[in-house]
């Protein structure tokens, strides 16, 4: 795909303003292969705030979706990163290996990825976590079984 | 994109079903557990349960055993009856998560179902309880040799019609089998006789000529369809069709989109509630009556040797807490939800009901001036498959040929793009459905008048689409969710081997009960 890093980039724009003219290439939507170039600002509009809402602002129903604004637990960058790698009381997972997922299946980002969106939510929304949390450090935390979720 | 990833993501985009076997790993080849009503007979005399969710397992239970001579109260969320089973009309107002409201501005009669949408027909709990409340079925569509399958990435972009890609797929792949059988590449595995059946039966199947070879022909428009239907009179003769080449089928992958009725819940006969699927959820709650409490918010659920107390809020007058108390409790609560309830289960059952991921799924329904569908394009009902971002697009399997206006569902999405629908607002859902789909209808933009789009992870009464399980929690937790715990059992789609499937929450609230009663009359009226 032409221009991906550069097309993502464009399309979390336009995300926010709407009236993205459609077609198949679309940069708003990702594939397996174009999820790989999100960046954890991107990540956060295209895939969290489905949940976690605008802002990290949650929300509440029957159950809640935690607001991630000024969140004390996101003292912990091992609490979050496990979060997104494993899920948590009905979050899907995204740690689960390559290649293991489909595009209509739950969706996986790298370590790198995961890296980059626990320290996007850690530095904003109120939050200031100033320490960055590397690729090496998620490598190191446990992933989700290999044969988790796939075609068989 | 490499060619394996393309083929590999229209196929994923096609297989209606692959997503519930790849999320569903175990269990979709086993037909319906139930067998038929279920016996209760022999309850304590006072014996109570506190059922907690009207869906279709809450309202199932209370149902049973209400009959049964329990006493039954059932608290609910929502302000009406149904949970997922449920339908949007003109008039709906509808607020998700994030406090976006929907008004469903569809004219009369006109629906879309967020949630389920079909019933097979070996789903005998359904079709059990569809009869009891009488309500009307009508054939679903599954499969229409007359919509579409759609690669953005082949054939021009130009949808095709299941019946030429399937007839052409099926035709190629007998012509090839055919030549290997002549070839004796098979001889082996075919005996000299039967290679004279299989070369008769490939004949058959694939529509080839004389010389075994899948040519333009009058057998093979008689499957894939003529250029020139046959008619009546001075301008009746048919002028045959020519098959699209086999490269061509399988660089385009909508070959993955042929299988798509063959699996088993998807076979025919389908059906679907006259007037929406919602119809099963209110006759159940008018049928309950003024069991179900609604707006009933569960904050604490907590059980002792005599009974189980659960603590909620009135979400329509918020004042202090109240309580509901009985005997026993059934449990149809989502799993997103019951983990953030405070509930003293034992660490096996938490821990299980902590660790099933629900799925994104995205509906949308869209109105439009006239049933285009239908009066340009001759699709009466069925399933149109691409691999845009929209995924399906479900034509309204009744109504045909009223004239007016028509709602179709305009979206069924999953997965990742799923949650990228959800992450938008629902007018901006609308409009990229809009727009999709017109690369495939091209009328959609003349013709569009207003649309709903739900976003099952925010649907509050939810937080998803229904409980994915896979091989290892399945082996780890399922059964410590299914067990009766103390005085508390659980049940929904989530505690079956049905996934995603109503049939799946009947049969695992009749399972539940089933085993609840047994204790219950085991204890006594003591209990």
């Amino acid at each position: 795909m032409r221009n991906a890093a550069l097309g993502l980039a464009i399309g979390a724009v336009l995300l926010l303003i709407g009236g993205l003219r459609a077609d198949a290439d679309s940069p708003l939507f990702t594939s397996r292969a174009t999820l790989g170039s999100l960046n954890g600002e991107q990540i956060y509009a295209h895939i969290c705030q489905g949940c976690h809402m605008p802002e990290g602002r949650g929300a509440v129903g029957a159950g809640a979706y935690p607001k991630l604004a000024a969140n004390k637990n996101f003292i912990s960058w091992r609490f979050v990163a496990l979060t997104v790698l494993d899920g948590r009381n009905g979050m899907p997972p995204f740690g689960f290996p390559a290649g293991r997922g489909m595009d209509s299946g739950p969706a996986h980002l790298s370590d790198a990825q995961i890296a980059d969106v626990v320290n996007y939510v850690r530095s904003h929304f109120g939050n200031a976590y100033k320490a960055e949390v590397t690729a090496a450090e998620v490598s190191a935390l446990p992933h989700p079984a290999a044969e988790l979720i796939g075609p068989q | 994109m490499s060619r394996r990833e393309l083929l590999r993501m229209i196929g994923a985009a096609a297989g209606g079903s692959a997503m519930y076997q790849a999320m569903n790993t175990l269990g979709f080849a086993a037909e319906s557990p139930y067998r038929g009503p279920i016996d209760l007979q022999g309850a304590p005399r006072g014996a109570s349960i506190l059922i907690l969710g009207a869906g279709m397992a809450g309202m199932t239970a209370a149902y049973e055993l209400r009959n049964a001579g329990y006493k039954v109260q059932v608290l609910e969320y929502n302000a009406r009856a149904g949970g997922r089973n449920w339908t949007l009309r003109g008039g709906d107002r509808y607020t998700e998560l994030g406090g976006h409201t929907q008004q469903c501005e569809f004219d009369k009669d006109l629906y879309i179902n967020p949630g389920p949408w079909r019933i097979p027909y070996h789903h005998h709990g359904m079709m059990h309880y569809t009869k009891l409340l009488g309500i009307p079925l009508e054939p679903f569509f599954q499969v229409n040799y007359n919509a579409y399958l759609h690669s953005s990435r082949a054939f021009g972009g130009k949808p095709q019609r299941f019946r030429e890609i399937k007839a052409d797929y099926h035709g190629h792949i007998a012509e090839l089998l055919a030549k290997a059988t002549r070839q004796n590449s098979l001889d082996a595995s075919v005996t000299k006789e039967d290679q004279e059946m299989l070369l008769e039966s490939l004949r058959q199947w694939g529509a080839l000529d004389s010389n075994y070879a899948y040519v333009s022909s009058d057998a093979s428009s008689d499957r894939r369809g003529y250029d020139k239907n046959p008619g009546g009179g001075l301008s009746a003769r048919p002028v045959a069709s020519k098959p699209v080449a086999l490269h061509e089928i399988l660089d385009s992958g909508l070959w993955s989109g042929v299988a798509n009725g063959d699996n088993f819940d998807m076979q025919t006969a389908l059906f679907q509630p006259a007037g929406g699927m919602g119809r099963i959820g209110e006759a159940f709650g008018k049928e309950l009556g003024p069991l179900v409490r609604y707006n009933a918010k569960v904050t604490d659920i907590r059980q002792d040797d005599r009974g189980v107390t659960v603590t909620f809020t009135d979400i329509q007058s918020p004042g202090a807490p109240q309580t509901a108390r009985a005997d026993w409790c059934l449990c149809t609560i989502p799993l997103p939800i019951l983990a953030q309830i405070s509930m003293n289960v034992s660490q096996s059952m938490a821990a299980a009901i902590s660790a099933v991921p629900y799925a994104a799924a995205i509906k949308a329904g869209l109105q439009f001036k006239r049933r285009f569908w239908e009066e340009d394009e001759k699709i009466y009902g069925g399933i149109t498959y691409t691999d845009l971002p929209i995924m399906n697009i479900g034509y309204p399997n009744t109504g045909f040929q009223s004239g007016g206006k028509g709602v179709l569902l305009g979206a069924y999405i999953w997965g990742m793009r799923a949650m990228e629908f959800t992450a938008m607002s629902p007018p901006e859902r609308v409009q990229k459905v809009v727009d999709y789909g017109s690369q495939i209808h091209p009328q959609y933009h003349q013709e569009f008048e207003n649309g709903v789009a739900v976003a099952w992870h925010r649907a509050p009464f939810t937080l998803g689409c229904f409980g994915m399980w896979t091989s290892t929690t399945r082996a780890k937790h399922y059964d410590n969710l299914c067990q009766i715990d103390g005085r508390i059992a659980l049940a929904g789609e989530h505690a079956s081997f049905i996934g995603g499937w109503q049939e799946g929450a009947v049969t695992s609230a009749l399972d539940a009960i089933g085993r609840l009663h047994q204790r219950a009359v085991a204890q006594g009226a003591a209990a």
